[in-house]
Parts: structure tokens; sequence; C-alpha cells
């Protein structure tokens, strides 16, 4: 009977049904990528036991990339370009619309603030996806695609805890360290740009960048760039270990997965970024 | 006789990077050549504008809201400790227009279509599709790299602008809801940094970048070998790649225009 009802509602609204469906697949991918993460999360253990060398390598690859990427200097060079420029950015605005506020003289200030809060943890966002995530969803993809996952599960080895929970340990280990190195440079960089570039005294720039760069501050951003190293690893994991359709599916799992992981991590960093320094900005400029 | 030995050894490394830079111009030349071409194949670069705004325009305007929302909370609460709370609708309109807008529309454009894209076009490439076209006679920069490129131009400036009102209406809700601004003061100050060589200027920008991220896309797709993981690694580097000219375009951009378009 209800066989027999679900039959006719089906043939009476094709369309209802179909986007009824299509939310219903939307709702099962949800359920299958939590339970995808969960299962890495849990193996993180396995791989720290059982697959050292293989994270290890993982690492390596990451920290200082593979294939052509190792020719312009890997991850590392890549994120220190990218948050570079950012910084850049932040000192030619800094200086020069502070300039036409008629305030100049703090570019030092948005150097401490607007670097450490604002700029790096987005561009370690974007840049963490387009690198390494990228390149696992690539190398995941191709793997599946080739069927050498199925191999490894044949051959007994946990398919998950070998090759996503070693990329998710390698990701939260290569943060700390290149976030140190972005960090270093992007305030250099505003540095440079605002003493060299605008002639602005050094002496008068280092006062109000020392008076304003909060220690706390640079641990939550350092913080948030950690929970970003382990969501884009997570969810970049996720679309390569189930990518289909050939080489194309392949390139396309990737541009999902970028998509994907930007739009989450920068969605987290914002709500992060809310909880831990609240509505007030901790900092005194007048009285 | 001097021995060349050593300056062969020394060239190795450096020929393969300079190698790609030259096809990459190479490409950039051709495509520009082959577009004033006929014929212009229209119905390709709107079923490739479509494609693109489908795949970006949703994670743009998240990326958007996202980005000036925390651009007003922490320059909203530095304007207020300077007193001058009114202005964060100025310096969030500059922000929006000259920086965000752009910038957000080209990571997204790099990480949505451009991959697209390059996986696209690399897939054809290893499966030698490309090679039947020129055995056919008909030149593939022509009929595939040149609706890609102009569809990713008009849909960078049609982003751009969706982008700006979206970041635009983010910045109004955030800073009157939840940093209790005043909205009078934030609709007249928008206006005060910005003015029409900035929104132009954004515009170009927008265009140069989104033109550079086809062309990126393009290449590494149509160099692209080497089975599935070819494809993969065409496709992240060609997302690096983006990233890395998006910035250093967009330092030089500002560079020249930060002062001239200053609206005193």
């Amino acid at each position: 009977m209800s066989d027999d009802t679900a039959a006719v509602v089906r043939a009476r609204f094709p369309r209802l049904t179909r986007s009824a469906r299509g939310w219903a697949a939307g709702w099962d991918r949800l359920g299958e990528q939590t339970a995808f993460y969960a299962k890495a999360l849990v193996s993180i253990g396995d791989a720290l036991r059982k697959y050292k060398a293989e994270t290890l390598r993982v690492l390596a690859e990451m920290s200082l990339g593979v294939g052509a990427l190792a020719l312009i200097g890997g991850e590392v060079v890549i994120l220190a370009v990218l948050t570079g420029s950012a910084a850049a950015i932040v000192g030619i605005f800094g200086y020069v619309q502070a300039g036409s506020l008629g305030v100049s003289a703090i570019a030092g200030f948005f150097s401490a603030y607007a670097n450490v809060r604002l700029q790096l943890p987005l561009i370690v966002a974007n840049g963490l996806a387009a690198t390494i995530g990228a390149g696992a969803t690539a190398q995941l993809g191709a793997m599946r695609i080739s069927e050498e996952i199925d191999a490894l599960e044949v051959m007994g080895i946990r398919s998950i805890a070998y090759l996503v929970s070693t990329r998710v340990l390698a990701g939260l280990l290569v943060v700390p360290p290149l976030y140190c190195v972005t960090f270093v440079g992007s305030v250099f960089t505003t540095r440079a740009v605002v003493v060299f570039a605008y002639h602005q005294g050094a002496g008068g720039f280092d006062h109000w960048f020392n008076t304003f760069l909060l220690p706390r501050d640079v641990l939550v951003s350092g913080f948030q760039c950690l929970v970003q190293g382990a969501i884009v690893m997570l969810i970049h994991t996720y679309y390569g270990f189930t990518a289909s359709g050939g080489p194309a599916g392949v390139g396309e799992a990737v541009g999902r997965a970028v998509r994907a992981s930007i739009v989450v991590s920068i969605t987290l960093t914002f709500v992060l970024s809310l909880v831990l320094y609240g509505k007030s900005g901790d900092f005194h400029l007048s009285g | 006789m001097v021995s060349t030995a050593p300056l062969i050894g020394l060239a190795k490394p450096v020929k393969k990077p300079l190698g790609e830079v030259g096809g990459f111009i190479a490409l950039a030349l051709d495509t520009f050549l082959a577009a004033f071409r006929p014929p212009f194949f229209w119905r390709d670069v709107i079923e490739q504008c479509w494609f693109i705004a489908r795949v970006s325009t949703f994670p743009a305007i998240a990326q958007s809201v996202v980005f000036n929302g925390m651009v007003v909370f922490l320059f909203g609460v530095a304007a207020v400790s300077f007193g001058a709370g009114d202005i964060t609708g100025a310096a969030s309109g500059l922000a929006t227009i000259a920086q965000i807008g752009p910038v957000t529309t080209v990571f997204v454009l790099s990480g949505a279509a451009a991959t697209a894209m390059c996986a696209d076009l690399g897939a054809r490439t290893i499966r030698e599709e490309l090679d039947a076209m020129r055995v056919l006679g008909i030149d593939p920069v022509h009929r595939m790299v040149v609706p890609r490129v102009v569809a990713i131009l008009i849909a960078a400036n049609l982003l751009n602008g969706v982008v700006i009102i979206a970041g635009l209406c983010a910045d109004y809700v955030f800073s009157i809801y939840a940093l209790n601004g005043n909205p009078g003061a934030f609709a007249t100050s928008v206006t005060l940094l910005t003015n029409f060589p900035t929104v132009l200027i954004s515009f170009v920008k927008a265009s140069i970048f989104g033109v550079l991220a086809g062309l990126i896309a393009c290449y590494k797709g149509i160099t692209a070998g080497g089975g599935a993981q070819g494809v993969g690694n065409a496709v992240n580097e060609t997302v690096v790649y983006t990233f890395l000219a998006l910035l250093i375009a967009n330092i030089i951009i500002s560079v020249l225009t930060a002062t001239a378009t200053l609206a005193t």
C-alpha cells in the first residue's frame, strides 16, 4: 500500500521528488563526511604509533614541496611570499590611509594589529588550502583512481589511518614553524614598506609596533592557523579519498575541495576571532 | 678555449622554470592574437560564464561577508578608540572596494573556476583530444583557450560587483547591529575615502587578475601530462601560481594607485 502511494506521489510530482532526493543525497554526504572526519581523527593515535615513517615523509613533502613546487622552495616559500605581499598591502594602506586622516605616525600600530589579527589567519587559510591541501587531494585522488587505495586495503593496511590521519597529523605539525616564518616575514615586510619606501622614522614605527603587539594576539592567531591546518587537511583528504571519474574527476575533486575548505576555514577563523578577541580591542589609543 | 661544461651544469636547474615562464608568455601572446581572429565563439563564452558563475557565486559571497566582518570588527574597534567611530563606513568602503573585492574575487576564481577549467583542459590533454584537434586543423588556443579567458574576464567583473555589494551590506549590518554604529553616519562616510577612480581601479584590477588566472589555468591544463596524478598536480600548481601572481600584481597596482586615488 505505502509502496503504491510512494510510486503515485513520485509519478505525480516528479520535480518535487527529484529535489527531495537531491536534498537527501546532500544530507547523506554530510553524514558520510562527518563519519570520515571522526574516523580520521580517532586513527591519529594509530598513525602516531604505527606509521611514524609515513608521517615524517608526508611532513617533509608538505613543508618543502614536491615536483615543480619544490623548485620554487615549497610550501614555506609560497606562504612567506603570500603573507609578505599581503603585509606590504597593510603597510601601503596603513601608511597612506592613516596619513589621509592625519595620523600616519601610527602605521606601526596597523602592522601590529592588522597583520596579526586579520592578514595572517586569512591569508594562511587560503595559502594552506591552495598548496598542501590541493596537493593532498590530487595525490589521494590519483591513488583512488588507479585503485591503489583498494590495494592498500587488500594488503590489510588501514587506509584511513595510513593515508588520511598521517596527513592530518603532518598538517598540525607543519603549521607552527610555518606560522613563525610567515609572522616574522610579514612584520618585517610591513616595516620595510613604511620605513624604506615611505621614509617614516624607524624609531617611531617600532615604538607603536612594540606598544600594540600583544603576546596574546600572536598566540590566538597562531592557534587559528593551527585549527585551519587540521580543517584543511581533513576536507582535502576527504575529497581526494572519495574522488571518482578518471583524471577529470581528480581535477574536479581538487576544485571542489579548495572551494569547500576556503569557505569553511575562513568562516571558522571569523567565528574564532569573535570568540577569542571579543568585541573590544583590548588596547587604549586615547586615554 | 674555455670549456662550457660547468655552465651547462649550472643551467640545468634554471632551464625548467625559465622554460615554463617562456611557455606561459608564448601562450598569452598566442591567446591575445587569436582573440581578434574571426570566428569568435560566443556560445562557448556564454557557457563558460554560466559555469563560472555557478561554481563561484556562493563561495565568493561567503568569503566576502567574512572578510568584511573581520575588517569592520577590527577597524571599527580601532576607529572608535580614536574617537572616530563615524568613519567606520569610510574605512570599510575603501577596504571593500579597493582590496577585498578584487582579492576575494580572484581567490574564489582561482580556487573554484580556474581549477575546474584546468582539470577539464588537463583531462582533454592527456586523453589526446587537443592533439586530435590539431590534426583536424583546429587551433586549440583559438577554439578552447580564447573563450575561456574571455569568459573569466567577464565573470571576474560581474563577480567583483557582487562581492563588493555583498561586502558593503555585510559592513553595514556588522557596524550598525554589532558595533552599534550610526546608520546615517555610515552611509554618508562610505564615499569619504572612496571615489570614482577607486571603483574604476577595482574593476581594472579584477579584470587583470581574472585574465591572469584564466591564462595560468589554461597553460597548466594544456601542458598537463602523466595520468591522473599529472592532472592533479597541474590543478594544484594552477592554484599556487594564480595566488602568487595575484598578490604580486596586487602590490604593484596598489603602489601605483594608493596615492593617486586618495580622495582629498
